[in-house]
């Protein structure tokens, strides 16, 4: 018997109409009116004039620029101190459990939230964060106002946030490493350095995949947190894709805030397709 | 036991509500049947933002309810440009409250209005409207009329602390450098000369946009060039010189310019923790609202040019209350229009909150208590004829990313050159999306 026969492919096709009317047609249909000046009822054809405007000025190339920066800032910092923490948390320590829930309480809170408590304590006269600087005597930044600063001021936010998931992968990752290499390690004589070096580091390898993967796409698309603490100013300095996207429709630039759209979509399949396929490969089986 | 107090406290709660009903039955055929407005109950709903002060038009509202029967249910939205995105979307996905509380002038053009709001041109109160006001909400070629103001007048202009100016002996200058020699004096003596807030951007946009006065003033017909996309702010002195006056601003402000909100900047004026605040004149009622009487230490003053003889001010049309075209309530929205236009319904607002400039109602004059700075103002710039109205309500042409482009030059990210051309470019967009044919 044809084991095939035995379900029939109209199976397939709840599963094919969902993926076509939620996911195909409007990935045609932006693409499409991304060529178009578009007010939601009528349109005109412009060609490629919507890709030329946000390439060719400033206030919306300056955020194709903010979003890498970000994206690859936070991925990094977010991959290095969490590899660390979870170093600790799996060591032998007393209050492992509750430490472990500390460094995860960030993450419960929504980003908004916590932008705008962040938005309070980085206040430049008022805020906790420079009430305490200069009670030791140190006048603080302008954390969010001081325009070279400001983006910086976010992503350490970001950081603090994110970084507990990519910690939870980690110590799930460590602990899954058999106790065996560390006796053999151990009775090598090796220092505790050479174990972090050249046995912890290559097997959780698939973990900091995991991590690097989600958290640069995390970046790249990141807006919540960037718009409750600076709304992308002062003036564009803290503009990503998603909040100039999100001003243009704002504006009624429906046409041309598609446009961005679809360029926040190439730059993340640019980076993330090849990028995975990199770190696959570099992958050390356990 | 417990059951049959249950049915007792029941039996006494439907009891209760039925006698309250009927009271309520009561009460409207008590109604006193000389007014001359047509009772009849209904219930719509009003979206605005929440930096509108609320005290005027909620008392309006109340009298509404009382004398027409009309209840408004107010439902508050972002202000800025989360509050624009709102407002388009609701209007794109078809759910509109019945009233949309929204600017007047170009922005109107954004909304598409003769598909979206009612015209009230043929309405026959609808002709108590000033004409300039009018026309900041009318759109297309025709002359459909859409929208009833919402408050009184706003200026663009300078507030200042008088005690600061009495403190350091200073005089209301009338040219832009005395205006300038008045911060440097004030910041000599360690005092904030000019207020920034930052933290609400839309603020930012006052001294470019307060300064269209001095740009008229130069340039008579720039408006229609500018319509006409043969003027350029880049290529005009005038214009150019209205960001420029924005970067002279810079080392003058506040230290925590930045973060400073609209709520802040208000304590700080009427607190003397700054001497000016370039702002809408709107702020004195939210200064009203917290600090009463001490408001009268805040003078008005337009944004001074360079000639001393013509010290002028820039005059914005009101909020403007637009009936939904696609509401099934259409009559009760036009009742509550022809109510809120009345003499009756002005009488209301100035007793709950006081107008911040003259009224956009033909032949209703500023009541007496008005605040001193728009006395001040009606005295110095409306009756000598220097007002004119804002550059949004001459054209519909008002680039969107203004307030970033200001910020920019309010941080000394970008000089005022670059800003004006970055502006001309916005504007470019805009022009586009409503089909104006700019080169």
């Amino acid at each position: 018997m044809n084991k095939k026969k035995i379900y029939s492919l109209w199976f397939l096709l709840p599963a094919v109409l969902i993926f076509v009317i939620f996911f195909i047609i409007p990935m045609v249909t932006s693409l499409f009116f991304s060529l178009t000046v578009w007010d939601l009822k009528s349109f005109t054809f412009c060609g490629l004039d919507n890709y030329k405007t946000f390439f060719s000025e400033n206030s919306l190339s300056i955020s194709v620029k903010n979003t890498l920066i970000y994206a690859v800032l936070t991925s990094g910092l977010k991959v290095i101190i969490a590899f660390f923490i979870a170093l600790f948390l799996t060591s032998k320590i007393k209050t492992k459990d509750f430490l472990r829930s500390l460094v995860f309480f960030p993450n419960l809170v929504s980003a908004v939230a916590i932008g705008i408590i962040f938005k309070a304590l980085m206040h430049p006269s008022k805020g906790l964060f420079n009430t305490v600087l200069a009670a030791i005597g140190i006048s603080g930044p302008n954390w969010l106002g001081d325009t070279h600063l400001a983006l910086f001021s976010v992503i350490a936010v970001d950081v603090w946030k994110g970084v507990s998931i990519s910690t939870v992968i980690f110590i799930a990752g460590i602990t899954s490493i058999d106790s065996s290499y560390y006796e053999a390690a151990s009775i090598d004589g090796a220092t505790r350095w050479q174990t972090i070096r050249n046995i912890v580091m290559p097997l959780v390898r698939s973990s900091t995949n995991t991590i690097i993967t989600l958290s640069l796409i995390g970046g790249l698309r990141c807006f919540d947190l960037i718009w409750a603490m600076t709304k992308g100013g002062p003036g564009f300095a803290t503009d990503v894709l998603a909040s100039v996207v999100y001003k243009q429709y704002a504006a009624g630039f429906f046409g041309l805030s598609t446009a961005g759209n679809v360029i926040m979509f190439a730059v993340i399949a640019i980076i993330a397709f090849p990028l995975q396929k990199f770190l696959n490969s570099r992958e050390v089986y356990n | 036991m417990k059951r049959k107090m249950l049915s007792v406290l029941l039996c006494a709660a439907m009891m209760g509500t039925t006698l309250a009903g009927a009271t309520s039955v009561l009460a409207a055929d008590d109604k006193d049947s000389d007014s001359k407005w047509e009772y009849k109950e209904a219930t719509l709903t009003f979206l605005i933002d929440p930096d509108t002060a609320s005290a005027g038009y909620q008392a309006v509202f109340d009298l509404c309810e009382k004398e027409t029967g009309i209840h408004i249910e107010t439902e508050l939205r972002a202000s800025g440009g989360d509050g624009d995105n709102q407002v388009k979307t609701r209007l794109a996905s078809g759910e509109m409250t019945d009233l949309c509380g929204y600017n007047s002038g170009a922005k109107l053009n954004e909304l598409d209005p003769e598909s979206n709001f009612i015209d009230i041109s043929g309405e026959e109160w609808a002709s108590r409207l000033d004409d300039t006001f009018a026309s900041a909400v009318s759109a297309g070629s025709d002359s459909a009329v859409y929208g009833v103001p919402l408050t009184a007048t706003n200026l663009g202009c300078i507030l200042y602390n008088k005690d600061l100016y009495e403190q350091y002996d200073l005089e209301v200058p009338d040219t832009w450098e005395d205006f300038l020699k008045n911060c440097d004096t004030l910041k000599e003596a360690g005092e904030t000369a000019v207020i920034g807030s930052l933290g609400d951007s839309w603020t930012i946009q006052v001294p470019y946009l307060g300064d269209h006065y001095n740009v008229l003033a130069a340039e008579p017909d720039f408006s229609e060039k500018f319509e006409a996309g043969e003027a350029k702010y880049a290529t005009t002195e005038a214009g150019l010189k209205s960001f420029q006056k924005l970067a002279d601003l810079q080392p003058y402000f506040n230290e925590d310019y930045t973060a400073t909100t609209y709520a802040d900047a208000c304590d700080k004026l009427v607190n003397g923790e700054g001497a000016h605040w370039f702002i809408l004149s709107q702020a004195l009622s939210s200064i009203y609202e917290l600090y009463g009487d001490d408001v009268n230490k805040i003078g008005v003053m337009g944004v001074p040019g360079d000639d001393a003889d013509n010290h002028g001010l820039t005059v914005w049309e009101p909020t403007a209350i637009y009936g939904n075209a696609n509401s099934d309530k259409k009559d009760d929205i036009l009742r509550f229009m022809e109510f809120y236009t009345s003499d009756e319904a002005l009488d209301a607002f100035t007793e709950a909150q006081k107008p911040d400039g003259p009224y956009c109602i033909k032949g209703y004059e500023l009541p007496d208590d008005a605040y001193d700075g728009v006395k001040e103002a009606q005295e110095k710039y409306f009756d000598t004829g220097k007002t004119n109205v804002a550059m949004e309500f001459q054209t519909s042409v008002k680039g969107t990313n203004c307030e970033y482009i200001c910020s920019e030059v309010a941080t000394g990210q970008s000089t005022a050159e670059e800003a004006a051309k970055a502006y001309d470019e916005d504007c470019k967009k805009q022009a586009t999306q409503l089909g104006l044919d700019w080169k």
